[in-house]
């Protein structure tokens, strides 16, 4: 007998021993995994305000907006796979009667088939447009969600980016696509490759020129014509497509290793000069800087991530929109983390975060015996709701997050290391 | 060529009621018989003028088949059968046949009783309408007639649903009804077996969702409980007696457990009765863990909810109660409410769908003043709280029901053909099978290729068998020669000789002879000679003989050469064939007359 059932035992007569003993077999049929998350339960009801989980058919590894309710997600098998517009269930909008709104689900409004893997995939604001790369080759597809006609997400043409004799990097091109007068497309799987095309006419309007090879995370418009590339050797240059002029380069910290790699996001601001800049590598050393000194850096941490087993593929480091200063990290592990980078110093310390979304890594699909752990593969934060996000993980499962800060709301300053 | 016919009857693109007619080997069968919950006029009823302009149903249907207690599913059926007419069987599982009428009774009152309508059924008609249902159990195959068949599959969903196997021949289509493809706490998932059915019908309504965990809905569920007792508030949750009831039952006891919490929880007297003696008679239609407690222990001895006294409900302090009727039209659960209404420390949870004219239908329409009997006013201050914990498949779900049961043809109803074009690609592409998606009213026709079996005769096997060449390929039909005997219901091949001898009939050989003049100057067996080197050379692959008797014989036709008798130059050569030879025997003769080429020796 456990503890627990003996001491039931010793507080109870005959007749509730029975009801005890029927409690404990019923417990018992509580499945493992079922136990865990009713514990998970018990706790997480004060943290989350809004909390979904889906499971789609097969994982993702992009979560992209194609409106302020619509995201895009694809899978990232060899051959062929399925790209979905979800429309986000009605309860999460339903601010002031969400009592009366029993829609939880997701709805899938329109849906394509694709030849290969999906890595990377970008939607071009304005339009009903999306590019997509295989991290295959440096060629991207290019695709028509549909619109009120028809369901059905259609392939109509592709996009050929630069090759190069050294060989396409892990995880080939990416891509940040914007709309100016028409669709172009910003991509590359090296800083040398960097292009800018048209979409209707595939005619490129722009190339970095530069001899380095290093390969690409990911790539950012700061502005109209300002944008920012980042390596995943930790190097960030920042160009203008206006000029054919030499991008403007900022090393990583020099103590950084040899082997480690680096993700980098850049908050949109209405001045690109003011831009912040988050670099986060695979030891967990996250760097903020701004570009007006893109050298030097304005704060660091240690972050709180598990280091051994992030795969280039997953890992994400994201600004949030509405909430100043706060990132979100993910792919380490089947967590999430939100960090408030505004208690950062400017020598490295270990920081906390402010929360952190475990619901993947405790999902019932997940057995013990010798199956791989549960990765975030990516996250998106809503483009408006403060703190909504969407995560998607290895097992084909789907979140969507509405998180309390518990120290506001609990009216004590809690995780947060003040100096 | 055989054809199944599916016309899913409603108008236009409505969603909301399910009722289609099947045509299958020459019978007619009803699926459900829903009724329109959103209309409040006879637009309600599926249209039954498709069927027959006017008169009774019973000459034009076989049968009917209910799959579930649902109104949107059965809700038609008393005016269908007592009003148009229908005398024919009805069938359902026995659970349904326990609740249906219930729910009918229940919605019957509330829309004659509160909203004073008149073209409606009555209590009456309902238990006419009873009378006709003939109840299935699972996996029995029915006999309806000698020709049609039914088998009901488990569905899930709610407690009696099913999922129906229909065949007439070697013509079969699955009909869905709701389902769901993931178990419940108290339900378990939808199964069938590989029956390989000529079309499995569905609703499409939700093939395009993907659906948010239980697990999130019920923490949801237990949240809202949880703040509402904190703060010292008073929880109703209206519920009908089955189903959902316990299920809430268990996850609030279990998280009553954890959190270890005190409040009271209590159910009404009236639920237990019902659920024990439902559960007590279809034990087999929930899950194996249901059963399991079941079978230990009475499912609604529970430790920390008790059973509730009218005089509860003024106690102070926070509670939870669970109370009939599920729709707070009336009884228990309507009572409990005007007590807790009017404030808005307190909440009412609302698991399920609310009928219009109910109570429980206006507060989800977010009305917050309710006009009572005595034209007296309620405020409606506590939160009113819907959630919905029906099981349904979604996209994922369909996929897997196509993959368990191998139907040769989909079919989804109730879907916008734009909407589903994603799918029916997705299926298609899956499991290489035709998609239909008929609107309302519209006829679906799936044509067919059943097999038709037939016995061959042992001889008749063994001689095809001894002809030798490659080993039978169903991609490559072979001819073979025999005769067809149609007897009573029974094929059978067999040799023409079996054939003959069993009709006492005498075989008959034709032959055919035929004369050819030729002018040659030699002798006769040397123009015979002639003709053989010139037959061979002409009529390769084929077995010539030159024999001993003075013939020339190809395959089967013999060659004889004879001089005229007034002229020795002038040869006469007869030709005979039997019938089976009759081509090859009219190009020779037709080569012969052409006469021997020259260049002979």
């Amino acid at each position: 007998m456990t503890e627990e059932e003996e001491e039931d035992n010793n507080s109870r007569s005959d007749g509730a021993l029975h009801a005890v003993g029927w409690r404990r077999r019923k417990r018992r049929l509580l499945s493992p995994a079922a136990r865990l998350h009713l514990s998970v339960l018990r706790g997480t009801h004060r943290w989350y305000k809004d909390l979904h989980v889906y499971q789609l058919e097969h994982p993702t590894q992009v979560i992209e907006w194609t409106s302020a309710r619509t995201v895009c997600v694809a899978g990232y098998s060899p051959s062929k796979n399925e790209i979905l517009e979800l429309h986000l269930p009605l309860k999460i909008f339903a601010d002031e009667n969400k009592g009366l709104c029993a829609e939880r689900d997701f709805k899938v409004v329109h849906g394509g088939f694709t030849d290969g893997p999906v890595r990377c995939l970008r939607y071009i604001p304005g339009t009903r447009c999306a590019v997509t790369g295989d991290g295959l080759s440096s060629n991207l597809q290019v695709w028509d969600l549909g619109g009120d006609d028809s369901d059905v997400i259609r392939r109509t043409g592709s996009i050929e980016g630069r090759r190069r004799r050294t060989g396409v990097s892990e995880g080939g091109s990416r891509i940040a696509a914007r709309l100016l007068s028409q669709p172009q497309i910003l991509h590359g799987a090296q800083i040398s490759d960097v292009q800018l095309t048209e979409l209707s006419s595939g005619q490129t309007l722009y190339q970095l020129e530069s001899d380095s090879a290093d390969p690409l995370s990911s790539l950012h418009f700061l502005s109209d014509t300002v944008f920012l590339a980042g390596c995943s050797n930790g190097n960030i240059y920042v160009a203008d497509t206006r000029t054919s002029a030499a991008p403007q380069l900022s090393p990583p910290p020099a103590s950084s290793g040899e082997s480690v790699l680096w993700w980098t996001d850049a908050s949109a601001g209405p001045d690109p000069s003011g831009c912040r800049v988050v670099r986060l590598s695979s030891s967990g050393q996250a760097l903020v800087s701004d570009l007006r000194n893109p050298g030097g850096a304005v704060s660091r941490a240690q972050l709180d991530v598990q280091t051994r087993c992030c795969s280039p593929d997953n890992v994400r480091v994201s600004w949030a929109p509405v909430l100043d200063d706060c990132i979100a990290v993910s792919g380490f592990s089947g967590a999430v983390q939100i960090y408030d980078t505004s208690v950062w110093r400017s020598e490295p310390q270990e920081a906390r975060p402010l929360f952190e979304h475990r619901g993947h890594a405790v999902s019932p699909e997940q057995s013990n015996d010798g199956v791989p752990p549960v990765l975030v593969t990516s996250h998106v934060w809503h483009p408006k709701r403060p703190r909504t996000l969407l995560s998607a993980a290895s097992d084909g499962s789907v979140h969507v997050w509405d998180w309390v800060d518990q120290s506001a709301a609990d009216g004590q300053t809690e995780a947060v290391e003040k100096r | 060529m055989p054809e199944i016919k599916v016309t899913p009857l409603g108008a236009g693109q409505d969603v909301g009621r399910s009722c289609i007619l099947v045509s299958i080997g020459g019978k007619n069968i009803m699926l459900d018989c829903g009724m329109h919950m959103g209309y409040n006029d006879d637009r309600r009823f599926p249209d039954f003028s498709y069927i027959t302009q006017n008169g009774r149903l019973t000459d034009f249907l076989d049968c009917v088949i209910i799959s579930h207690f649902h109104l949107d599913h059965c809700g038609a059926l008393p005016y269908m059968s007592e009003m148009v007419g229908y005398d024919g069987p009805i069938y359902m599982t026995h659970p349904t046949k326990a609740i249906c009428p219930i729910l009918l009774e229940d919605f019957r009152k509330i829309t004659v009783d509160k909203k004073g309508e008149t073209n409606f059924f009555t209590s009456q008609m309902i238990k006419d309408c009873m009378k006709k249902v003939i109840p299935l159990n699972l996996h029995q195959t029915v006999q309806v007639d000698d020709e049609l068949e039914i088998k009901a599959y488990y569905a899930g969903h709610v407690l009696g649903a099913a999922m129906v196997h229909i065949k007439v021949g070697s013509e079969s289509v699955v009909y869905t009804g709701d389902y769901n493809m993931t178990p419940d706490r108290h339900l378990g998932a939808a199964w069938i077996d590989k029956c390989r059915p000529d079309i499995l019908i569905s609703e499409s309504t939700y093939a395009t969702t993907i659906r948010d965990s239980k697990r999130c809905r019920e923490r949801d569920f237990l949240k809202k409980v949880h703040e509402t007792i904190e703060r010292g508030g008073k929880v109703l949750i209206p519920v009908f007696a089955l189903g959902r009831a316990q299920e809430l039952c268990i996850l609030l006891e279990t998280f009553w457990e954890r959190m270890n919490l005190k409040a009271p929880i209590y159910f009404s007297t009236g639920l237990t009765e019902k659920a024990n003696h439902y559960y007590k008679l279809f034990i087999t239609w929930t899950n194996q863990k249901i059963r399991k407690t079941f079978v230990q222990r009475n499912m609604f001895e529970f430790k920390h909810i008790k059973a509730f006294d009218r005089s509860y409900a003024d106690n102070p302090g926070p509670m939870v109660v669970f109370a009939t009727p599920g729709m707070l039209h009336a009884g228990q659960s309507l009572q409990i409410f005007k007590k807790w209404a009017g404030n808005e420390k307190n909440m009412v949870i609302m698991p399920g769908y609310c009928v219009q004219g109910t109570i429980g239908h206006k507060i989800l329409n977010g009305q917050r003043k309710l006009e009572m009997e005595g034209r007296a006013t309620l405020d409606v201050k506590l939160q009113v709280e819907y959630m919905s914990f029906s099981a349904h498949a979604d996209a994922k779900g369909i996929m897997q029901l196509i993959r368990m049961a191998e139907p040769r043809n989909m079919l989804l109803v109730h879907g916008e053909a734009v909407k589903m074009e994603f799918l029916k690609g997705k299926i298609e592409q899956e499991f290489s099978i035709d998609c239909h998606m008929p609107a309302n009213g519209e006829t679906v026709t799936v044509t067919t290729n059943p097999s038709v079996p037939v016995d061959i005769s042992l001889n008749l096997l063994k001689r095809e068998m001894a002809l030798g060449g490659p080993l039978p390929d169903p991609k490559k039909p072979r001819t073979m020669h025999g005769t067809l005997i149609m007897k009573e219901n029974s094929l059978k091949l067999v040799s023409s000789e079996q054939a003959l001898k069993e009709l006492g009939l005498n075989e008959h050989q034709l032959r055919f002879t035929c004369r050819v003049q030729l002018q040659d100057p030699h002798s006769d067996p040397d123009t015979l000679h002639r003709i053989y080197t010139h037959l061979k050379s002409v009529l390769k692959g084929y077995t010539i003989q030159h024999l001993p008797d003075g013939t020339v014989m190809v395959e089967s036709i013999v060659i004889k050469v004879s001089s005229s008798a007034e002229d020795t130059n002038t040869k006469v050569l007869l030709l005979s064939w039997s019938y089976q030879d009759e081509d090859l025997g009219s190009f020779l003769s037709t080569l012969l007359k052409k006469g021997l080429p020259s260049g002979l020796c």
